[in-house]
This record gives C-alpha cells, sequence and structure tokens, in this order.
C-alpha cells in the first residue's frame, strides 16, 4: 500500500466522510434497485468500491469505518436498523473487510484481488448469518450460485475502482499516484 | 490482473466448485414433502396435498402455498421479496429462503433425510 495519512488527521477524517458518504449513496440506491436474483445476499456490491478506495488512499482502519458506518446509514435510510437484514448487512460487511485489510499487506494482490475476495466473504457470512437467523441450512443450498456470483460481481468493482484509483490524481492531485 | 489476484480468483472458483455438494446433498431424491421452518414452528405438508399456510415470522406473516405437487411463498411483508419472486419450486433439494421473517421453504424426500445431514 501506499504510504497513507495518519487516522487523526484531518485530511484523513475529511476522506473517511466523504467515502462514507459515497458509499452510503451508493448502497442506497443500490437497496432501491430490485435485486437481479432471488437469493439472499447478492448484489452487485457498490458500495464496495468506496471501501476499497478507503482501503487504498488512507489505510485499513478507514476502510472497516468507511464499511461499518456504511451499513448504519444505509440501514436508517431504509428502516432496516436493527432487523435480520441489518445483521446480514453488518456481518457481510465486517467479514469482507477483514479479508480485504489482510490482502491489502500483501504485495501481489491488486484492488481486483481485494474486491473478489470481499464479496465472496460477503456473501459467505450472509449465507451463514441468514442460516443462522432462519435456524436452517436452506440459505447454504445457494452457495455455490452465490460464491460464482460473487467472483463476477467482485470483478466489475475491482476494475472499476482501479479505473478509478488511476484517474482520480487526474482530478485531484493530492491523491497522488499508486 | 496480478499474480496474487489470480490466485485470488482460483480459490474463489475452487471454494464455489468445493460448495456445490452443498446443493446437491438434498436433490436425486423422489419430492415429497415441504418442509415449512419459521421461527415459531416448522411445518411438514406432503406435496401431494393442497394447503395454504400462514407463518408468523420476525417482521410479518409469509403465506406458503403448496399444491399440484409444489410450494411457493405467495405472500410475505418482508422489504424486497425474494421469496414471493423465487416462485414455485417442485424439486427435491430445492430452497426458498425469507431471510428478513427468519423463513424457510424447503423440498425434502420421503424420509426427509437432509435435516439430519444439512443442520
Amino acid at each position: 500500500m501506499r504510504p497513507t495519512p495518519s487516522s487523526g488527521s484531518a485530511r484523513a477524517v475529511a476522506m473517511v466522510a466523504m467515502l462514507v458518504a459515497v458509499a452510503a449513496v451508493l448502497g442506497i440506491v443500490e437497496s432501491s434497485l430490485v435485486p437481479a436474483l432471488p437469493i439472499p445476499g447478492v448484489r452487485l456490491g457498490l458500495a464496495n468500491l468506496a471501501v476499497v478506495l478507503a482501503l487504498s488512499l488512507v489505510g485499513r482502519a478507514a476502510a472497516l469505518r468507511v464499511s461499518v458506518l456504511r451499513v448504519v446509514v444505509v440501514a436508517l435510510a431504509t428502516g432496516a436498523l436493527g432487523g435480520p437484514a441489518f445483521a446480514m448487512a453488518l456481518s457481510g460487511a465486517v467479514a469482507s473487510w477483514v479479508v480485504m485489510a489482510w490482502l491489502a499487506g500483501l504485495r501481489t494482490v491488486s484492488p481486483i484481488g481485494w474486491s473478489v475476495a470481499g464479496a465472496a466473504a460477503h456473501v459467505s457470512a450472509q449465507l451463514v448469518v441468514a442460516s443462522l437467523i432462519t435456524g436452517s441450512g436452506a440459505a447454504l443450498l445457494f452457495a455455490p450460485v452465490s460464491l460464482a456470483l460473487a467472483l463476477g460481481c467482485g470483478l466489475v468493482i475491482g476494475y472499476a475502482s482501479r479505473l478509478l484509483l488511476s484517474r482520480l490524481p487526474l482530478v485531484y492531485p493530492e491523491f497522488g499516484t499508486r | 490482473m496480478t499474480r496474487g489476484d489470480r490466485i485470488v480468483v482460483a480459490v474463489v472458483v475452487i471454494l464455489a466448485i468445493a460448495a456445490w455438494p452443498l446443493a446437491g446433498l438434498a436433490a436425486g431424491r423422489a419430492a415429497a414433502v415441504a418442509v415449512i421452518t419459521g421461527p415459531y414452528a416448522t411445518y411438514r405438508v406432503p406435496l401431494d396435498t393442497s394447503r395454504r399456510v400462514d407463518v408468523r415470522g420476525l417482521e410479518s406473516t409469509v403465506t406458503v402455498v403448496v399444491g399440484a405437487g409444489s410450494v411457493r411463498v405467495a405472500e410475505s411483508g418482508c422489504r424486497d421479496r425474494l421469496c414471493v419472486r423465487r416462485g414455485a419450486i417442485d424439486a427435491a433439494g430445492a430452497a426458498i429462503v425469507c431471510a428478513p421473517n427468519g423463513v424457510t421453504v424447503r423440498i425434502g424426500g420421503r424420509d426427509d433425510a437432509p435435516d439430519a445431514l444439512i443442520r
């Protein structure tokens, strides 16, 4: 990872706030769309774009803040706070952050790899939590399809974030180059 | 894509393939009974009967309709209504999940073995 601003600096706080706003808007937009497939937990994961950017531009702790705050803001906006859907979203957010933060420390993996692994961790955690909530293993029947879709969605978001990371410095020179 | 990315992609592909037996576990037997599991009660309805079950869910009531060898969720008060959109299922091992309500509908065989295997 590139040198990142210290977490308490005004710049880091501003960037986290901005990325939470972006993630929340993307999350709310996505939650208002009708999911393409009737499988719990499968979404394109637009909001993960902001988490990948946070991980790359600010650091691990910032990415966790962006991810968790985004889930809370989206839940507040959609009225899902505290419900089963909130538990699924939160577990997915934390699981994908754990995997992405780990991969971000490895030099050989780029944001595309983070995104794919994060998406896979996200759906896996959601299916496990859905199984716990429903008290039956039926949700796990969707695991192969969900993981295959996570691969596709993760690649899309990964390439999108790579594009953004390469273009951002053109608009905002202070983002520097990777 | 870096070498590390390719390894990540390969791991996810392997996991998806490895998870395949989960989906196949309950298949391959004659579909005989709809197992409806709610947070407060479990119902087993033979598929050759015609019945409407109102299952009390966490957020709202989920109406499950069994008939003509298949089962579907007719109505649910949840947000995305993925359960309703899933439509009717009739194959052994197929499932409908309404996560917000904590309700699942699964098709089991005569002995309903998946209960023991999956849980």
